[in-house]
């Protein structure tokens, strides 16, 4: 099952907004399109999390093979824009702890 | 809508997204807020993604069955299905605290259903996995500002 991810470029940072459900049945997908945007060599991630409506950990896992991929080469990874219940899961999971949650795209922007 | 519903499904992962609906639909129809719903779909990801994996090789007509019921200030969940036997309860606490480099994800999925949930239940009967999960609903509308 396919997710769809709108794109958005601020100078060097590439933008994702993986819209509707990221779930174990499309997480797969997600993966594909982060893992291809990282190998033709973004350096400077954002996932903007204003037009997701769910999260599991299929999808965090995702995340965090984003984060260790991007660290590895000195590159960065920035979430923001996340509905309370869901920063609520970050938190729970000790995500916060490894990587940047930012409340607002602008913010976000400044830390990547 | 009635205060609880039940569905029958195949252990397939292109079902949850069906299965979400129903339980949003079904959110509305209680006035159960927005953070409810979400652990709700939350716990039935996480589950059921582990049954799929786990659970039904050689397993002839596999079936998960998924009841949730309102019971006064209590929403239940149960997921039961006729795999092979799994104690989710079980499981050992995931690494939530490893630096970026060594975090591991495994885990993590149960460790989100028991920490939302105010108690669960594991039991096999029957040849059948039951597993019922209990939400308060004072709780949970209580945390949920926005």
């Amino acid at each position: 099952m396919n997710i769809e991810v709108a794109t958005e470029r601020e100078d060097k940072t590439l933008v994702l907004l993986p819209v509707g459900r990221l779930d174990s049945a499309n997480a797969r997908s997600f993966e594909q399109i982060v893992m291809e945007q990282i190998s033709s060599g973004e350096q400077s991630l954002i996932v903007d999390f204003s037009r997701l409506t769910f999260i599991s950990s299929s999808g965090m896992r995702v995340l965090l093979i984003a984060a260790k991929r991007l660290q590895a080469t000195k590159g960065k990874l920035v979430l923001c824009e996340m509905k309370e219940h869901i920063e609520e899961v970050f938190r729970i999971s000790g995500f916060d702890q490894i990587i940047p949650i930012k409340s607002s795209r602008g913010e976000a922007s400044q830390t990547v | 809508m009635p205060d609880a519903f039940h569905v029958s499904m195949s252990p397939r992962l292109s079902e949850l997204r069906d299965l979400s609906r129903m339980v949003e639909e079904f959110g509305d129809s209680q006035g159960l807020p927005e953070p409810t719903v979400f652990v709700i779909n939350l716990a039935l990801d996480e589950l059921i993604t582990n049954a799929v994996t786990h659970g039904f090789t050689g397993v002839p007509d596999p079936r998960i069955d998924i009841g949730l019921r309102v019971d006064g200030q209590t929403l239940l969940l149960t997921i039961e299905d006729n795999g092979h036997p799994f104690d989710p309860t079980a499981d050992s606490r995931p690494d939530l605290d490893s630096p970026l480099e060594e975090r591991e994800i495994g885990g993590l999925g149960l460790h989100l259903v028991k920490t939302f949930a105010s108690r669960i239940d594991y039991r096999y009967a029957d040849g059948r996995n039951c597993l019922t999960v209990e939400h308060d609903l004072q709780v949970d509308s209580g945390a949920v500002a926005g």
